[in-house]
């Protein structure tokens, strides 16, 4: 198991490869390997998305992917 | 002239004969691919079932035997009272998900199309019934044989024919989905040619660009009880490129890590899923299943990638990320035996039978064992998280309040690992018999009945039952005796 940590300003649903699989600002658990990291359709966020290799984590140190408002 | 209408008589009877002979139901096509419709988890209505407690039934192989251990699990469920949202229920009526494997997919695949009918229904449709011989006797008889002779049938579409007429009624996936309703039954195959599992679901057969819905329950339990050798494994047709099939995201991205190593078993999972719809290099035009107990006999296997993958159709990691499960009870039942032997009483070398049949069953047991391993670390693994943010904040705290740490944890669910199998039996003489009963799919009445009654015994005893019924303040008669 690994764990990431999505910030963004205010709370909002974090998209993994696609699909709703939580929340911004919390750890979530993810399977090791290349995931791409999104906040939704509303594209008021950057960068548009992120791919990462999640790996080497632990739930004490989640790996911070970080997105910030557009133009912010 | 008398040659000629000779010759003619000759060549109908030939072309009856060979019409006559069988060919392979052809699954349908999907005429467009469609996420928001068939047979998946998602499009099935909650009802008052909750996300919140989430179930887990695990049917294993093991011909009657299995079948009828895993209905004796179902009553004993349907009997089992909870506490649930100020309400008292059954817990049956929270079940999420059944995965099932051979004899364990004739009671997953009944209570798919008929719900709570099973009870009334199931044992006398197949529980007593001789369906080993009936199966023979069918095979023997003429138009059985003449069936047969077609390169393109095998025992196995006999079985599948007989098991919709006498057992499933003719129900089909369409059917399930009328219902909308959980539990998503999941029936497992092998696909013999990749040596996967092969699950009975829309998300494995958008693969094939084949409509699941026209697919009979009796041919998917068929091809998840096809035991090689007694019985032939099943053709499907694969259509993939026709319907306009998008593979999800992650299967690119898992692929990219095919040289980076750094998760083998999800970038196979993907390789997996590209084998169905390659068109081009290596197409796979037919596939063909056999018993799902080759690839894995517990039927585990895909349950375990639901909990500990966010790639997955019915990923619960993704529940459990979103908060919507609190707790999660995963219910195996494994009729696995451990037939006793006299091989080591004798010096003689073992015969060619007894070795092949080794060869063939001891690494089936031994992956099994490694399954249930599986399902225990992943239990630890969740355990450990919490463990471990308690330890950091008790070693801080032991500086003085000042040193006090905010560790943000995950969402933290509890979870109940339960295991119905022989191997809990108390009594070691009444172990033992159960342990040595054979795999058929025909028993006496009296054995599928102590398999029934045993099976409510064994769940009432299992140690994380027993905590689920204390967390939920729930409770499982025993023995006549009442709550």
């Amino acid at each position: 198991m690994e764990y990431v940590k999505v910030t963004y300003p205010t709370n909002r649903f974090v998209y993994i490869d696609g699909e709703k699989s939580g929340s911004t600002n919390e750890v979530l658990r993810v399977d090791a390997g290349t995931h791409v990291f999104e906040l939704g359709k509303r594209a008021n966020y950057e960068p548009a998305s992120q791919e990462v290799i999640v790996e080497g984590t632990t739930v004490l140190f989640p790996m911070a992917i970080a997105f910030v408002r557009k133009g912010g | 002239m008398g040659m000629r209408v000779t010759t003619c008589i000759t060549a109908v009877v030939c072309t009856l004969l060979l019409t006559a002979c069988g060919s392979f139901p052809r699954n349908p096509p999907l005429a467009r691919y469609d996420p928001s419709a068939g047979y998946r988890f998602d499009q099935l209505e909650q009802g008052s079932n909750s996300d919140e407690l989430f179930v887990i039934l695990v049917f294993s192989g093991g011909g009657t035997r299995a079948a009828a251990l895993s209905y004796g699990v179902l009553e004993a469920l349907r009997d089992t009272r909870i506490q649930w949202k100020n309400q008292t229920i059954s817990l049956l009526d929270e079940v999420d998900v059944i995965s099932s494997i051979s004899g364990g997919s004739f009671p997953a695949a009944y209570y798919a199309l008929y719900g709570s009918r099973i009870f009334d229904e199931f044992p006398n449709r197949f529980l007593y019934r001789p369906v080993q011989t009936d199966l023979l006797k069918l095979a023997l008889t003429p138009a059985g044989l003449l069936k047969l002779a077609g390169p393109s049938f095998g025992r196995s579409d006999l079985a599948a024919e007989f098991y919709d007429r006498e057992v499933f009624g003719a129900g089909t996936y369409a059917d399930v989905i009328a219902h909308r309703r959980r539990p998503f039954v999941i029936l497992n195959a092998t696909d013999m040619t990749i040596g996967a599992q092969f699950p009975f679901i829309q998300d494995q057969f958008d693969l094939l660009c084949s409509d699941l819905s026209g697919v009979s329950l009796g041919r998917a339990a068929a091809a998840s009880s096809a035991f090689p050798g007694a019985l032939t494994p099943l053709t499907f047709q694969n259509y993939a490129g026709t319907c306009g099939y998008r593979q999800p995201e992650w299967v690119d991205l898992a692929v990219k890590d095919h040289k980076s190593r750094v998760n083998v078993g999800r970038t196979a999972r993907a390789e997996r899923r590209l084998s169905y719809t390659d068109t081009e290099q290596a197409p796979r035009n037919y596939i063909h299943l056999t018993d799902g107990g080759v690839a894995d006999n517990i039927g585990l296997r895909e349950p375990l990638t639901a909990i500990a993958s966010v790639n997955n159709s019915w990923s619960v990691l993704r529940l459990i990320n979103l908060k919507k499960v609190n707790k999660l009870v995963v219910i195996v039942v494994n009729a696995a035996t451990e037939p006793a032997t006299n091989r080591d009483k004798t010096p003689d070398v073992p015969g060619l039978v007894d070795t092949v049949t080794a060869a063939a069953t001891v690494p089936l047991d031994n992956y099994s064992f490694d399954t249930l391993e599986m399902l225990r670390k992943t239990v630890n693994e969740f355990n450990e998280e919490m463990r471990l943010i308690s330890g950091c904040k008790a070693l801080a705290l032991g500086k003085g309040t000042q040193c006090a740490l905010d560790i943000p944890a995950p969402h933290q669910i509890e979870f109940f690992p339960v295991e119905v199998a022989f191997e809990y039996i108390g009594p070691a003489r009444e172990r033992r018999w159960f342990k040595n009963l054979p795999t058929s799919f025909e028993l006496p009445r009296e054995t599928v009945d102590k398999l029934r009654t045993i099976a409510r015994q064994v769940l009432s005893e299992d140690r994380e039952f027993t905590r689920l019924m204390k967390a939920l303040h729930g409770c499982l008669a025993v023995d006549g005796q009442r709550c």
